[in-house]
């Protein structure tokens, strides 16, 4: 129920930029897989994150470790859609973004390549849903703090662990309806004239990428 | 452009403009003004009313930081009380989801206590509320910054 409410009430308004540009990034092919797998894989880091808070019956351990990751995370959103944005545009080729990247990413820009409409695997947005997961989210930590206390109130650690697990998936769950419906309204398939769209949207990811590093660094 | 496809040409630029446009609203949320304090949490305990009863608030460790095992203390004064009170944490203007603080008796006679965690908000804003309530009597708000 708190997925549900906390999804139509917040997460829109977050993660429906992230949605949004995932969306725009397919560019009219089918979005439903996609958009399943990538809220699968949120799902699946919220059920792991679940097991381990309520493993360790502790919402503050497991804050203090994570901290500095979730910042990486948000500023590599952000560059990510910055770079979907950049790509979708066509002002400069695709060819010429990654080979300004550093050599250190080789790998993340073998990733983002699988992302970008040319290739754009829809088996992709299984492991990108699993790391955006881990973006840094005050209803995910509310959430993780009454799976803590599930942990606390459970015999044991396996006991623990179970109940936080299925404590977050459920909360998961709760966010895909909303989530889903913004995939759906961006599903632009039935559109002509798109290209238009697209190339307003690109830029406007290049904002929203820009605001996820802002705040990120913020974090 | 046809007048056939102009329609739906426009209706895709206003579905992308709409949901941009929350996102917009979101950005402007980040940087409008939070509601203002009224509780001085960081220096000492905060007294409210509630009908003839007196409500004092205190939580511990100083300052009060999110992400951190806090201590909540609920005083009561005024009259008898039937029910143990809570807390319920929250942030003015956005939902965070259920964060409630269970309260139970101290040492103390008309004293309870709790643990619970303020979390940190990723849109920066620091104002928090805390709503003491006393079951079948009324609730009390406080609103007060943390650190980050």
């Amino acid at each position: 129920m708190t997925g549900i409410t906390v999804g139509f009430g917040h997460c829109i308004g977050m993660c429906g930029p992230i949605v949004i540009s995932l969306s725009l990034q397919l560019k009219g092919r089918p979005s439903f897989w996609p958009h399943l797998l990538y809220n699968t894989g949120r799902t699946c880091t919220y059920g792991i994150l679940g097991a381990l808070v309520g493993g360790m019956a502790s919402f503050t351990r497991f804050a203090e470790h994570v901290g500095g990751l979730q910042k990486g995370v948000m500023v590599a959103t952000g560059i990510m859609i910055m770079v979907m944005g950049l790509a979708m545009t066509g002002w400069i080729s695709t060819s010429v973004i990654f080979r300004a990247a550093p050599p250190v990413g080789t790998f993340i820009t073998r990733v983002y390549k699988q992302l970008l409409p040319k290739k754009n695997q829809p088996y992709m947005y299984l492991p990108l849903g699993l790391v955006l997961g881990l973006l840094p989210c005050g209803p995910v930590y509310t959430a993780l703090l009454a799976a803590a206390r599930t942990g606390m109130e459970a015999g044991n650690t396996l006991s623990g662990m179970l109940a936080g697990t299925g404590l977050m998936i459920c909360f998961g769950l709760g966010t895909i309806p909303a989530l889903f419906l913004v995939s759906r309204l961006t599903d632009l398939r039935w559109l002509r004239y798109r290209e238009r769209v697209y190339q307003i949207g690109a830029a406007l990811m290049m904002v929203v990428g820009a605001y996820f590093i802002w705040k990120g660094l913020r974090f | 452009m046809t007048g056939k496809k102009k329609p739906l040409t426009c209706a895709g630029i206003s579905i992308l403009f709409f949901t941009f446009f929350l996102f917009a609203a979101l950005i402007e949320n980040t940087f409008a003004a939070e509601a203002a304090p009224d509780c001085g949490i960081h220096e000492s305990s905060c007294t409210k009313t509630i009908g003839n009863y007196s409500v004092e608030l205190d939580i511990h460790p100083k300052p009060v930081a999110a992400m951190q095992d806090l201590t909540f203390r609920v005083s009561v004064t005024g009259g008898a009380i039937s029910q143990t009170p809570y807390i319920d944490l929250g942030m003015p203007g956005m939902h965070m989801g259920p964060n409630r603080v269970d309260l139970k008796p101290s040492s103390t006679t008309m004293t309870f206590e709790g643990q619970g965690v303020i979390v940190r908000c990723p849109s920066g804003k620091r104002i928090w509320r805390a709503t003491v309530t006393l079951p079948s009597i009324g609730n009390v708000d406080f609103t007060f910054d943390v650190v980050y």
